[in-house]
């Protein structure tokens, strides 16, 4: 009898601590850790830049994390990992610039593989550029004042006494394959909150994650599109002096002015309009 | 990509075959075509006017089509495509009068000057510091639509 209070005040005093104690989930790949894994130096730009010729075959990857896969590191549902990266595939199908998009699998990405293991993926599905993401998800719980009810038991199973943030940063970095030249970046961010009872927790931080996955890539499409159009424009003004982009009639876009194309009137012709505007006047009075 | 500029996307966006034409690259842009677009209104006669809004409504959209094959993945912004056309349109209008065909001339010699010589200065006159170029082209075919939309002979006079 002894004991078994002994076991049921253990088993509370258990809840209780682990009830009420906040806590943080922190999942993360890194890019640098990925390209750079030896680098302890800044990374020296390639002199010879980037010339890219439009259109081009992007390719799309998470880069892995830590040791392993991002997939096998329990991130990511099987089979999200498409699903999220046809989220970049379907806000630049469209593109004109583009021709074809590949969804590289995380598996084919070897920890720490360098510009090395890029170049080789890159060179297996054929792609010109390569846009890298890294993820980093962090997730708490703290818990509300009236956890205090989980020790009932009963609490734990109908009070949403843990309050849940999901915060998802996809961070996606454009190379050049040919010259490892970094083209842009652009960042994907989400926030979700929640709240559970404690034995939903887990349930609903797992389904919190792949939400907050979901709204950063579709944040990430939406942030690489203008990203792309300044690239452009830094590309079309001169700004990017480390990178060309030849178009398909292989004028190049510093050259073309950027393609940016206007219908204009110079302030000479709008002048002689005004001036032409005047004589007609005066010629119609007469 | 600009939301209003003419670019492919006017395909799934059609309304950019409206704004590319309000869309311009700074404000100095804007002044000069709009000075551009008052003069043949100014100019017209009260019974062409209504042809002039009928190049801004219906004409402002063919051009946009017109010009779209030729665009590729680049855009356009501005009004002078349809201040050449209105221009066209004014000046072959005005020509047709006794009264008014010196002005119409005038304004048909001012348009053929500035198509001549972006014809034939090319990129010296066509490139701007802002970082985009004068589409010669949105010229060629604005004036192509003013003196169509000049042509039919709408209102038809009445008989005395």
């Amino acid at each position: 009898m002894k004991s078994m209070i002994l076991s049921l005040i253990g088993a509370l005093a258990l809840i209780a601590t682990g009830c009420a104690t906040p806590e943080t989930v922190q999942r993360r790949s890194s890019l640098m850790d990925y390209l750079y894994p030896k680098a302890k130096a800044a990374p020296t730009p390639n002199p010879a830049g980037a010339r890219l010729k439009l259109p081009l075959r992007l390719g799309v990857a998470f880069v892995p994390g830590g040791s392993q896969s991002w997939r096998i590191q329990n991130l990511m549902a099987p089979g999200q990992e498409k699903q999220l990266l046809e989220v970049v595939k379907q806000s630049f199908k469209d593109k004109p610039w583009i021709t074809e998009i590949k969804l590289i699998p995380s598996a084919y990405l070897r920890a720490g593989g360098g510009f090395e293991n890029m170049d080789q993926v890159a060179g297996m599905y054929g792609v010109d550029v390569m846009a890298l993401a890294s993820v980093d998800q962090v997730q708490n719980t703290d818990p509300r004042w009236y956890s205090f009810t989980y020790l009932s038991i009963v609490g734990a199973y109908v009070l949403p006494g843990d309050a849940n943030d999901t915060n998802t940063l996809i961070d996606a970095a454009v190379y050049d394959v040919a010259s490892h030249t970094f083209l842009l970046r652009a960042p994907g961010q989400s926030r979700i909150k929640g709240s559970s009872t404690w034995a939903y927790r887990e349930r609903q931080l797992r389904e919190h994650s792949s939400l907050g996955l979901q709204a950063a890539m579709t944040d990430l499409a939406k942030n690489l599109d203008a990203e792309v159009a300044a690239f452009k424009a830094e590309i079309a003004s001169g700004d990017r002096k480390d990178v060309d982009v030849v178009d398909r009639q292989g004028v190049s876009l510093r050259q073309s002015g950027g393609r940016n194309f206007g219908g204009g009137f110079g302030w000479i012709e709008a002048m002689a309009a005004a001036l032409i505007l005047g004589a007609a006047l005066r010629m119609r009075r007469a | 990509m600009d939301p209003l500029a003419l670019s492919a996307l006017a395909l799934q966006e059609p309304w950019r075959l409206w704004t590319g034409h309000l869309a311009h690259f700074g404000w100095d842009h804007a002044l000069a075509n709009a000075v551009a677009l008052a003069v043949p209104f100014l100019l017209a006669c009260p019974p062409d006017r209504p042809r002039l809004i009928l190049v801004l409504v219906l004409g402002a959209p063919l051009l946009s089509l017109l010009l779209l094959p030729g665009l590729g993945a680049d855009q356009y912004r501005g009004a002078s495509g349809l201040a050449c056309a209105l221009w066209a349109l004014v000046g072959l209008r005005q020509a047709g009068r006794r009264d008014s065909a010196s002005i119409g001339l005038m304004m048909l010699g001012g348009l053929a000057l500035k198509l001549g010589a972006e014809t034939v200065f090319g990129s010296s006159l066509l490139l701007h510091p802002e970082g985009w170029r004068t589409l010669p082209t949105a010229h060629h075919w604005g004036a192509l639509l003013g003196l169509a939309f000049a042509l039919p002979p709408w209102p038809r006079p009445r008989a005395a």
